[in-house]
């Protein structure tokens, strides 16, 4: 090779000076753009700078080699000779000023690193707390409908404990460590005869009518932790006495002190008064065994000694003597005849007959038999019969007995005062079923110490001679056979208004008829 | 008192001594002609620094992404033009004008032989554009890389 063409480098130096300008301007656009986008961002703006700087050192660059160029081809190389040395500086300048914010950049990128690891650090820090922002947010979202189920739960469960302590039959109380009363359901206030609206504050010591028995259950209280079944007399309001069944749990504080207690009190006065009943049915039938055991026995020598008496009265006049001891044996014979028939009804010994009777009518009957004598003494008998009374089944003589027994009493009770008043009742209880017929006099009324013994065979009050102690075990043998039974109230607490008449009460109880037992009988 | 204090008068004192005593102030310091050109070769020689400084801390920093690789490469080729176009410069000074001839005009000029390295190399130094270029060329790719990368970033967001 010869020579090296320099227009190969004149060419190709203008055209790449005029493309460098033009990319240099395109870098700078994107720059821009990007300082536009993210104007914090410490590496675009570093680029951007680098950009400017290069596109001004391109025009510079580019100006000086054009400008060359041409004023060497239009032949003034004097000026450009002159205008060189500024072409040459400003592109040093410019170049230097590349290399110093190149330089620089990495003092900013330093900065901009570690602004950026703060900030790093600051999202981490934001991110976390957000994070257990949404947990707390969470959990406070589940402690809220968990609390919500609890309370739904609680609220079923107080309901359901509210409606048992409301509901409840039972006394329920609850106390405090001084026995001081805090919750007494209605029952327990009904069951004291404390009115539930404005019932006075009460404690233990009110409703214990033993204090002895309080002693009893606060000792067992501390002692074991609660009471079971302990059976004591509570006082009602109006200073009567209730037998209850009594089982209390001691509550104890977080100190495990006693703090108060819960208990339930069973009212037992029904269940004595079934037991009582039981007791005396019990009595009454192995008395009843007995008396039909002495009745067979004595039966027959009566029968003998009266059959005798009589045959022998037949060899002696009426008038003698002999005949009128005779006549005496046959009438105190016969009298023991009757004792002893007696004796065998009340042991149900006897055969009775069976039909459908209007109790209604018996009373009827029996006020027109005794009625004259009643008002000999000055009784006046009152009447109150159901006009809707369903039959009984029975047997119409032995129940007549019983009501002329039970009016026979009524009137030796009353005989004395010189009046009073019978009152005959007949009801019906749709509850139990029965028809009750009530016998009621106003009379002295039963002492409590003998009331016990009133049905049993041979037992009196009245004079020798008067009675033989037979018509209430024989009545009480009537009405058993009749599957009824007989109550006794004295004195008689009259059901609407609530207060005690002086007096005794027979209350008669027999099981009515079925309607469609009675309309098949039929 | 602390050892400032105690030179205090001296430090006082030295530059009123300096003016009160004068000889040749130095102050001025006059320049050759040949520092322009320095100057300038210096100029490349601390831009091609700076871009081998920029080159290795991109590395470095491990930025993601094509844009900052075409970066590089603009870096690269840019060390490589300023390495070219101080050597053109350098070995301008033994290019005698006797070398380069303009058998009719500016235009026909050529670089006569005999052709030894020295020549080759400052005619390669005048192609300087082709290694200029081509880095221009992918700093615009880097940036408008860059750009589009932002882009789908802000899109994501």
């Amino acid at each position: 090779m010869n020579a090296l063409p320099l227009s190969l480098s004149i060419v190709t130096d203008m055209t790449g000076s005029l493309l460098i300008i033009v990319f240099s301007f395109l870098s700078l656009r994107y720059a821009w753009l990007l300082t536009r986008r993210e104007p914090e961002n410490f590496l675009w703006g570093f680029l951007f700078y680098f950009c400017l700087t290069l596109a001004a050192f391109a025009i510079s660059r580019a100006i000086g080699h054009i400008l060359k160029h041409i004023l060497i081809f239009a032949g003034n190389q004097e000026l450009w000779q002159t205008l060189a040395p500024f072409s040459g500086g400003t592109n040093t300048l410019l170049m230097i000023s590349l290399a110093a914010v190149t330089l620089y950049y990495h003092k900013g990128i330093e900065g901009y690193q570690a602004i950026n690891k703060k900030a790093k650090s600051l999202k981490e820090a934001y991110d976390q707390l957000e994070t257990a922002a949404d947990q707390l947010q969470e959990m406070n979202l589940h402690l809220e409908e968990m609390v919500a189920a609890r309370t739904l739960e609680l609220s079923a469960s107080e309901k359901k404990f509210r409606n048992l302590f409301n509901n409840s039959k039972d006394m329920v109380y609850f106390s405090d460590a001084g026995n001081q009363l805090l919750t007494l359901n209605s029952a327990g206030f009904e069951m004291l005869g404390y009115p539930v609206q404005g019932a006075p504050a009460l404690h233990l010591l009110d409703i214990f009518k033993n204090e002895t028995d309080l002693d009893t259950y606060y000792e067992t209280l501390l002692a074991q932790g609660f009471v079971e079944d302990l059976e004591v007399e509570f006082a009602k309001a109006d200073g009567t006495g209730i037998s209850v069944l009594l089982s209390a749990t001691a509550v104890y504080d977080e100190n495990h002190q006693l703090s108060g207690c819960d208990g339930i009190v069973k009212d037992l006065t029904r269940i004595k008064t079934m037991m009582e009943q039981l007791a005396a049915s019990e009595k009454m039938a192995s008395v009843g065994q007995m008396a039909a055991g002495v009745a067979h026995e004595i039966n027959t020598p009566l029968g003998v000694i009266l059959g005798y008496a009589q045959l022998m009265m037949d060899d002696f006049s009426v008038e003698s003597e002999e005949g009128e001891n005779l006549a005496i044996i046959e009438r105190q014979t016969k009298a023991c005849r009757k004792i002893v028939a007696d004796l065998l009804k009340f042991s149900r010994q006897s055969e009775s007959a069976r039909e459908d009777i209007s109790i209604n009518e018996i009373l009827l009957d029996v006020i027109a038999v005794t009625q004259h004598s009643l008002n000999m003494d000055h009784i006046t008998v009152h009447q109150d019969f159901s006009r809707e009374l369903p039959p009984v089944v029975g047997d119409t003589e032995r129940l007549r007995q019983v009501f002329v027994n039970l009016i026979n009493n009524a009137h030796h009770a009353m005989e004395r005062q010189g009046s009073g008043d019978l009152t005959m009742i007949s009801r019906y209880d749709p509850d139990s079923h029965e028809v009750v017929a009530t016998v009621q006099d106003s009379g002295h009324g039963i002492p409590e110490k003998i009331r016990a013994r009133i049905f049993d065979p041979f037992f009196t009050t009245k004079s020798v001679g008067k009675g033989t102690g037979l018509g209430l075990s024989v009545s009480y043998g009537i009405i058993q056979e009749h599957g009824g039974r007989i109550e006794v109230e004295s004195p008689v607490t009259n059901k609407d208004s609530g207060e005690t008449i002086p007096g005794t009460a027979f209350h008669i109880r027999l099981p009515a008829l079925q309607v469609e037992a009675a309309s098949v009988r039929e | 008192m602390t050892l400032f204090n105690k030179f205090t008068p001296i430090v006082l004192l030295l530059p009123i001594a300096l003016l009160l005593l004068p000889d040749q102030a130095w102050a001025l310091q006059s320049h050759g002609p040949p520092e322009g050109i320095y100057v300038h070769q210096l100029a490349h020689l601390f831009f091609a620094a700076a871009l081998g400084y920029l080159f290795w801390d991109i590395g470095r920093n491990a930025f993601p992404g094509k844009g900052w690789r075409y970066l590089q490469i603009f870096c690269i080729l840019m060390i490589l033009w300023n390495l070219l176009a101080f050597s053109g410069h350098w070995l301008g000074f033994h290019i005698a004008d006797s070398d380069i001839l303009r058998p009719s005009g500016y235009f026909s000029s050529q670089i006569i032989g005999p052709i030894s390295s020295i020549k080759l190399i400052y005619f390669s130094a005048t192609l300087d554009h082709l290694l200029s270029l081509p880095a221009l060329f992918f700093l615009f790719m880097s940036l408008r890389s860059l750009y589009h990368s932002s882009d789908d970033k802000e899109e994501k967001k």
